[in-house]
């Protein structure tokens, strides 16, 4: 496919326009740190951290009204929202896997479907990855290779721009005025600084490899690792690829129902009506955490869920360091 | 989407977060990377706090009582009505028949305003708010040793301390994220020492976990200190420099010996022995606690025996070091500095003091009452006893927990309730206020950390709901105190004029992460850590406390201890309504030692009834280790079994605080 150079001051141009005709969700600086929100012009927070709440949530929402009930009409009300055209600029290489393991667990999800088609994905190639990250052990990152609609990386020039999809070059195909024909060099420097990248990756993230992690989860000490988890519920919120939910009713007699993210280290999740819980210890339920992302995930859909994003240790209130499972058995 | 940062609205910690916003719904939270304490963490409650925000049973339109009913109204309706019942009683009775309880769930400005309509526009100084039931003995204690009640150091500099005491606080569940710095520090080498009679989750995570009978608290703590005077592990220079009264102590402590302490307590002798020296060594060492400590008849002992400790060792000052009372709701600290205390103005000024009401009197133009006023467990038996005839509660729930309810409402001419939900104590109100939560007003709140900040407006108040302090001030001026504030950022110039300790505090300062109090002046870099080069009062001073003997009850064998569980806050009026939450705990249970629940032959799952003197009430059992045999623990979120119907009245003579630890039931299978 060709590719396409955007000068360094054609991207806000490029942007400005696109946000007029669609949702546009962007990274920004708020308060002092990256988060995704509807861009209008604000300052880009390109260069900083992936933000810790994954853009996933504009495909898998934290929690979305099903219907709302009225008891004394007997009415339903049912919420079909119609899916908003919407760009995604800067989700990173990670978020992007995570959605690519999405997209076969809720293919047949009309809800998840709508979103995902009224969506155009444009990535940011990561050249300046996070601390936490591990994308590049498990081969994800730090640069996208397919299942992005438009990809962007950052070069001396500008941006190197390439489309992945039809929806991709057809966004580009309106600003032809903006974009060049990008260059032999260009694309040199980009495999260049991706080199680079993965190797900081490889060398300050973990040394973790995927054998090495199901070697892991047989031997923790699941029970003590147990000991020191809070249950925030925070290594799944915060995971792109976590998309556990529960259907419930709010509100009686009048009220909605609501599909809304869950997780599995919550004992709620798997206990039975007679109070019996398969999964009766914290450690169990982590363990099951691990395994259903490292064995059981792979096994159904082909591909691990995991992503190497890291948030899953930055926010743990407990000091289990996620990625450092292998550090607790000491391998 | 948008994405605003704003507070956590419950436990003190203060987290920071995000509130995700879509058309105008709160659809999602976040937690902030950049706050200082939160690093990018939130406890389970916290990463839903958005969840209760756009439920349907909200309150939306003012209701006006009609007989049995409440009847939807205008709020032009609802708040004349107010003004005149306020107005009429006042005349008719004079201003301390009037009282009212503001919310440690509302902002700071809130509780000033509601403070101040108490005062310059009703008269009087019966105001109060829900710390009377945690953390008075705090204030009591704290502020007659060291000069102040508040946390002496900020969550982050426990992560420094060599050696943390941990007492009376279900530090996991409660404080999250003050556990996951005590867990840090731990991880560092630090040693966990907790005593509870409660194995709890810190408990697991401790080094030493002593286990002493329910409300022995100041005989093992005089042990403690005396351990480490005989041992010679005090610290002689900041016993010389820095307090007074030691001899007295050293006195008063002199018969404590570990033999002694664990006939009263139950603790093994080498195990406090082990305790004390660890404690005593520690270059730094902290002390945590809770409501464990506080909620009991002798509370402000307990304080008192825990800030001997730290002085004895010269614990205080320095980073690692320090007094942390964990405070319960997250602007139970702010409901205090502003003054929703019967004896106090904003930043504990006394109300005594003719000076300070000459201040607030020429600041606000009004005449101000000089009898300092009732608490709020007062303000309640002054109404079953018809001397309180008005009440204006904002934001609490006092009802699910007052033992006789029904008493008060009778006694009671009029009663206004704002809420955001309906409770127990709205539906006894002749008026209900609908207000906005957390989500929909600018403001601030003060964590336990006495960390000042920013809570942000992310989106209108829901249905027809205002905030609190619109509603107050709105309220004054209809009773004639023209107040002229437009924006909650005006009154906290205001507080900033009229309170010392906030006079370097004002919005534009108030970025992620916020400011300390003291603070005095706008120049000044915020005190994050308190009594480093002197206490307030010039020395802090030594208390004597001596243990108080506890009987066991033959008729009412067991302890009843109340308490909160991870998954709900308080009354459960928002975490009841957050999915999730109560899927984790959705029925009250009690926990009942495997070896008692044999000697009454039941099994998990039975049900039991629990009887107090006064009150009984049926629950589903949990068998569980975690608590001693004959000591039983219950959580007070649920309407279902009100634990706190059960618990005692007995009021801290000093702080006024009840009894609510050791109540003595006796359980019997249904
Ligand atoms: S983030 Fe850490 S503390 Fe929270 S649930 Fe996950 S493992 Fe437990
Ligand atoms: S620790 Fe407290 S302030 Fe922090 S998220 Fe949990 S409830 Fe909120």
């Amino acid at each position: 496919m060709r590719s396409f150079l955007l000068p360094r001051d054609g991207l806000v141009l490029f942007l400005n326009d696109l946000s007029k005709k669609l949702e546009l969700i962007a990274p920004v600086m708020m308060e002092g740190e990256p988060v995704f929100v509807t861009w209008s012009g604000e300052k880009l927070a390109l260069d900083s951290e992936n933000p810790l709440a994954s853009p996933v949530e504009f495909f898998l929402p934290q929690e979305e009204v099903l219907f709302r009930y009225v008891q004394y009409s007997g009415r339903y009300t049912f919420e079909e929202e119609e899916p908003r055209p919407r760009m995604i600029f800067g989700m990173r290489p990670c978020d992007l896997k995570a959605v690519e393991v999405l997209d076969r667990i809720f293919g047949s999800d009309h809800l998840y479907v709508d979103r995902r088609r009224s969506t155009v994905i444009a990535v940011l190639n990561c050249i300046t990855p996070g601390e936490g990250c591990f994308c590049a052990q498990l081969g994800i990152g730090p640069g996208s290779e397919e299942g992005y609609d438009l990809l962007f990386t950052e070069v001396e020039d500008g941006y190197l721009v390439e489309p992945g999809s039809p929806a991709g070059t057809l966004v580009l195909r309106d600003y032809a005025d903006l974009f060049t024909e990008a260059r032999p060099h260009h694309l040199a420097e980009k495999k260049m600084k991706l080199d680079m990248a993965e190797e900081a990756v490889r060398r300050l993230g973990p040394q973790i490899s995927i054998p090495l992690i199901e070697e892991a989860i047989e031997e923790a000490p699941w029970e003590e690792i147990g000991e020191r988890c809070l249950r925030c519920g925070g290594c799944s919120f915060v995971c792109p690829v976590c998309h556990c939910f529960n259907v419930v009713d709010r509100g009686v007699p009048d009220g909605e129902r609501l599909r809304c993210r869950d997780s599995c280290i919550f004992s709620g999740f798997a206990r039975m009506a007679n109070d019996i819980n398969p999964r009766m210890s914290q450690g169990e339920r982590l363990r099951n955490w691990y395994k259903n992302k490292f064995v059981y995930l792979p096994e159904r859909t082909g591909l691990v869920g995991c992503v190497g994003c890291g948030r899953c240790s930055r926010v743990c209130l407990g000091p289990i360091d996620r990625k450092g499972l292998l550090k607790e058995v000491g391998i | 989407m948008e994405k605003i940062l704003t507070t956590c609205p419950y436990c003190g910690c203060g987290c920071g977060m995000f509130l995700h916003v879509e058309d105008g719904q709160v659809v999602g939270s976040s937690p902030s990377t950049s706050h200082p304490l939160s690093r990018g963490r939130l406890c389970v409650k916290g990463w839903l706090a958005h969840d209760f925000i756009h439920h349907p049973d909200r309150l939306r339109s003012p209701l006006i009582r009609d007989d049995d009913r409440q009847i939807k109204a205008t709020w032009e309706d609802a708040l004349s009505l107010v003004s005149r019942r306020m107005k009429e009683i006042m005349e008719t009775f004079g201003p301390d028949s009037l009282a009212v309880l503001t919310s440690a769930k509302g902002t700071n400005e809130e509780n000033y305003l509601l403070m101040k309509l108490a005062r310059a526009v009703l008269k009087t100084n019966n105001v109060d708010h829900v710390a009377r039931l945690c953390h008075a003995p705090s204030v009591t204690g704290l502020s007659a040793a060291l000069g102040s009640g508040a946390m002496t150091n900020p969550h982050r500099s426990l992560i420094s301390a060599d050696v943390v005491l941990v007492t009376g606080s279900n530090t996991t569940e409660q404080h999250p994220l003050a556990a996951s710095c005590i867990m840090e520090a731990k991880s560092r080498g630090a040693k966990l020492i907790v005593v509870d009679p409660r194995t709890t989750g810190i408990a697991r995570l401790a080094d030493l976990h002593l286990v002493p009978e329910v409300g022995s608290d100041v005989a093992w703590t005089n042990g403690m200190v005396k351990v480490i005077i005989d041992e010679g592990l005090f610290d002689q220079e900041f016993i010389e420099k820095r307090t007074e009264g030691f001899g007295l102590l050293e006195e008063a402590v002199s018969g404590y010996t570990p033999e002694l302490v664990e006939k009263i307590s139950g603790i093994p002798a080498v195990d406090l022995r082990r305790a004390a020296v660890a404690f005593g060594s520690a270059e730094r060492g902290s002390i945590v606690y809770a409501m464990g400590t506080t909620q009991h008849a002798n509370g402000t002992e307990n304080v008192l025996a825990l800030a001997n400790l730290a002085l004895v060792t010269g614990n205080l000052g320095r980073e690692g070091t320090g007094i942390y009372p964990l405070r319960g709701h997250q602007n139970v600290q702010g409901a205090c500095d502003m003054g929703a205390l019967p004896d106090l103005y904003p930043g504990y000024q006394p109300v005594s003091d003719a000076g300070v009401r000459e201040k607030f009197e020429k600041a606000w133009g009004a005449s101000l009452p000089h009898r300092p006023g009732l608490t709020a467990m007062e303000i309640m038996e002054a109404a079953e006893e018809g001397r309180v005839r008005g009440i204006y509660i904002s934001g609490e729930n006092p009802m699910l927990s007052y033992p006789d309810q029904d008493r008060v409402r009778k006694s009671l001419e009029f009663l206004a309730v704002a809420e955001i939900f309906p409770t127990e104590t709205t539906a006894l109100a002749d008026v209900v206020l609908p207000v906005a939560s957390f989500a929909e007003k600018d403001g601030t709140f003060t964590s336990t950390e006495r960390r000042v900040q920013r809570v942000r407006k992310a989106i209108d108040p829901v249905g027809g709901s205002r905030s609190e302090g619109e509603v107050a001030v709105e309220l004054m001026n209809r009773l004639g105190l023209e107040s002229g504030y437009s924006r909650p950022e005006e009154v906290m110039e205001e507080i900033a004029r009229l309170v010392p300790i906030y006079g370097g505090i004002g919005y534009p300062r108030l970025g992620a992460g916020g400011i300390f109090w003291p603070c005095p002046d706008s120049g000044h870099p915020a005190t994050e850590i308190l009594h480093q080069d002197s206490f307030s009062i010039g020395r802090a001073r030594f208390h004597p406390t001596a243990h108080q003997d506890l009987k066991r009850d033959e008729e009412y064998p067991f302890v009843l201890i109340t308490g909160r569980c991870l998954f709900h806050f308080h009354t459960g009026t928002m975490t009841r309504r957050t999915p999730l939450l109560e899927r984790e705990k959705p029925r009250p249970k009690i926990e009942i030692n495997p070896r008692d629940a044999e000697k009454i032959c039941i099994g998990c799952g039975r049900m039991v009834v629990v009887e107090s003197k006064d009150h009984r009430l049926t629950v589903e059992a949990e068998i569980i280790p975690d608590v001693p045999p004959k000591t039983v623990f219950m959580p007070f979120h649920f309407r279902e079994a009100p634990a706190n119907l059960l618990t005692s009245q007995r009021l801290d003579p000093r702080s006024k605080i009840p009894a609510l630890k050791r109540t003595p039931v006796r359980i019997t299978r249904v």
